[in-house]
């Protein structure tokens, strides 16, 4: 008994132990994509920077070119030179006559005019969907970029491994402008009903965005779209309607507002210490808008 | 492997043991802290997911890479005894059949679960296809057990085997052969590979020989001094450390006992040498299988998706099928099957090792990091269980095993159905 119970202690203290050298992440890993040298103190004047997000989009179907042709129209109002996709940015066998049905010629005249697009890849995605150039992935599962006072990271929810979170680490740290801002597919706060939040991810990702000052999230994956009331001083946003819509999302006292009757996309610009959005549908109609402060310049 | 089964008058020969001691004995001895521990996992995720993701996710390394080498040692170690002269797995012949069955098993339940992935769209899941191996061997072996517990066979010196039993256990220690041969170089929280591994390798095996030429009896050194330099070897070259204690295993003192008993061990006898690897570790390993269930269980409800209904109709259809197509292939080249099994049997059985649970839950941590597509192959994995009622309802359906219509009790009796 005694020889039993010491074995099982001996067993216990060597678990144990390596649980809590588990905890505390590493930080150490420099593996991934260039973060590239830190940024100089952005100057005092500064351009806005203006951007549209759709997730969910790669249908290749009607509401897709719908959706394509309201942001052209909105680029009036809001001149945006930059789309975020939230993956799903092609459903079909990935060939060159699906990425120009469910892409290319959607998008067309924002691709003419000169709009670059950021993806990073859903479910629904093949992996090797990275290196379709004009995805602006430059042939990487997770990125980072910046633009005036703002950086934006693209992570990979489908394999979020620990040299990821590692590098997603790293990268926040070095981040000095005024604006983070994360996008990925799998949304840790949702009220869709197939879906939902996914709080494993939440319980992974969370404390980075709140210990590294990140302002906005963006997610897809529920066709639905909504925003939430700033959580830990952060505002998560689903789009994931820009092609696919599926009904249905849960009532919930955190939830800010929410639509899920039509397909939509965001209109994002940032000014200064004030980012401002929209949420419209193929049809034009404004279902959400509103003003997000960065909080102290940091 | 992790359980024990107490001789059946253990009472009387302990009196005064408590009731939670026996509590204890009979949760070990029916293999049931496994899913006790991935029903509190369950409940814990859907009812309060944000802490048992916190919880689970601190205590997923050392349960899956290091206390799992227990486990795994102790599956070793079963089937390293059985391969003795005049043991079970000796005879080559009587491998033949149930690895063609089951690399058949595995290769149809990878063409299923690919089908379905490119079929719903999913590309990413393609390489997730090892799920499909993963038998869980202790449910079969209890599930086969009961379904022939009482069927026809002739006594053999007191004790019948029926041959649906070491069949299954060899359909499913190949299949999970086939399955730890895919991802143990895949493993994905390996280290950066640092060199010194085949240092350390042959420093494992030095130990493991000078203490077998010492005739050590004790199990520990074995375990903590050779398996822990195997285990960092392993882990310092990306494979998954888990595995540690497989090429310790052929070094240990070992016990004789027959095929039937790989998960019963006998009771203790103080004393006698050498004691079994199981008897002796049977609690930790049970407390390693308690804790893995629940780290690795835990899924909410709305986690299904593509990768679970994939894994479901592997492992239940695909594998099912592919069994019974490598069993009529097998007998197409003029293999035999063994006395009393016929195609109703095979598949009965093969609804039997369909169950994939623990070495699916662990094939599938080993190859994805945990997020949405882990969580979906895992409720497969789950979902998997319902094979046991399942292989009864066929059973019931086919006359097979205790639902015969009418069989020989095994001490000689007829019984009707």
């Amino acid at each position: 008994m005694f020889r039993l119970f010491v074995s099982l202690s001996l067993l216990i203290a060597v678990l144990g132990a390596a649980a809590v050298a588990e905890m505390p992440q590493s930080t150490a890993a420099q593996n991934g994509p260039a973060i590239g040298p830190p940024p100089a103190p952005p100057p005092a004047a500064l351009q806005a920077v203006r951007f549209a997000v759709i997730g969910d989009n790669g249908t290749g179907d009607q509401p897709e070119f719908d959706v394509a042709r309201q942001m052209v129209a909105s680029r009036a109002q809001v001149p945006f030179d930059v789309v975020l996709m939230l993956g799903d940015n092609l459903y079909g066998r990935p060939s060159a006559r699906e990425f120009d049905d469910a892409f290319a010629r959607p998008y067309k005249p924002l691709l003419d005019a000169g709009v670059r697009f950021h993806a990073i890849l859903g479910n629904h995605d093949a992996p090797d969907n990275r290196l379709y150039p004009l995805f602006g992935m430059d042939g990487q599962r997770y990125y980072t970029w910046a633009r005036e006072n703002t950086r934006f990271f693209g992570i990979d929810t489908n394999r979020l491994d620990d040299a990821q979170m590692a590098w997603l680490e790293n990268a926040l740290k070095r981040s000095l402008e005024r604006w983070k801002i994360v996008y990925f597919h799998h949304a840790i706060y949702s009220g869709g009903t197939r879906h939902g939040s996914n709080i494993e991810l939440r319980v992974r990702l969370e404390p980075l965005f709140v210990r590294y000052g990140v302002n906005v999230v963006f997610s897809g994956h529920d066709h639905i779209y909504q925003r939430f009331k700033p959580r830990k001083g952060i505002t998560y946003f689903v789009e994931g309607a820009s092609g696919k819509l599926r009904k249905g999302i849960n009532a919930s006292a955190e939830s800010a507002a929410a639509f899920d009757q039509d397909q939509s996309f965001m209109l994002v610009e940032i000014a200064g210490a004030e980012l401002t959005f929209r949420t419209i549908t193929r049809t034009g109609r404004v279902v959400d808008a509103g003003v997000i402060g960065a909080g102290p310049t940091s | 492997m992790a359980t024990h089964v107490m001789p059946t008058d253990w009472r009387h020969a302990a009196p005064t043991r408590s009731r939670a001691a026996g509590s204890l004995h009979y949760l070990t001895g029916h293999y049931l802290l496994l899913p006790l521990g991935a029903t509190v996992a369950f409940v814990w995720a859907n009812v309060d997911g944000f802490s048992y993701y916190t919880v689970a996710r601190a205590l997923a390394f050392p349960v899956n890479a290091i206390a799992m080498a227990l486990f795994f040692g102790l599956v070793a170690q079963e089937i390293f005894e059985e391969t003795a002269p005049g043991r079970a797995l000796h005879q080559w012949s009587r491998w033949v059949v149930p690895m063609i069955a089951a690399a058949a098993g595995v290769t149809v339940g990878a063409i299923v679960y690919g089908l379905y992935v490119e079929w719903k769209l999913e590309p990413m899941l393609h390489v997730t296809w090892p799920v499909v191996a993963g038998v869980d061997v202790a449910f079969a072996y209890f599930v086969v057990k009961a379904v022939f517990h009482r069927s026809a066979g002739p006594p053999k010196g007191g004790h019948y085997v029926h041959p649906a039993v070491p069949f299954a256990l060899l359909l499913a220690l190949v299949s999970n052969v086939i399955g730890v041969a895919v991802i143990a170089p895949v493993f994905a929280n390996a280290a950066e590979r640092t060199g010194g591994a085949a240092v350390l390798m042959a420093a494992a095996f030095g130990v493991a020989w000078w203490l077998q030429r010492r005739h050590v009896k004790q199990f520990w050194p074995y375990i903590w001094v050779a398996g822990g330099l195997s285990w960092l070897a392993l882990y310092l070259e990306g494979f998954h450390p888990a595995l540690a204690l497989l090429p310790i295993i052929p070094f240990m003192p070992h016990a004789r006992r027959r095929l039937d008993e790989l998960f019963a061990d006998e009771a203790d006898q103080r004393g006698a040498t050498p004691r079994h690897f199981e008897h002796v570790w049977h609690y930790h390993a049970q407390a390693a299988l308690f804790l893995f269930g629940l780290v690795n269980a835990g899924v909410v409800l709305t986690g299904y998706g593509t990768g679970t209904w994939a894994t479901l109709a592997a492992l239940l259809l695909g594998r099912t099928a592919g069994i019974a197509i490598g069993v009529g292939l097998a007998l197409a080249l003029g293999l035999k099957l063994p006395a009393n099994l016929r195609a109703r049997e095979v598949i009965v059985i093969a609804l039997a090792v369909s169950v994939g649970f623990t070495l699916s839950l662990f094939f599938a941590t080993t190859l994805l990091p945990p997020g949405p597509q882990l969580a979906e192959l895992k409720l497969g994995a789950l979902l998997s269980l319902l094979g046991v009622p399942l292989t009864f309802i066929a059973a019931r359906l086919l006359h097979v095993g205790r639902f015969a219509r009418a069989h020989v009790h095994p001490h000689g009796k007829h019984r009707g159905a």
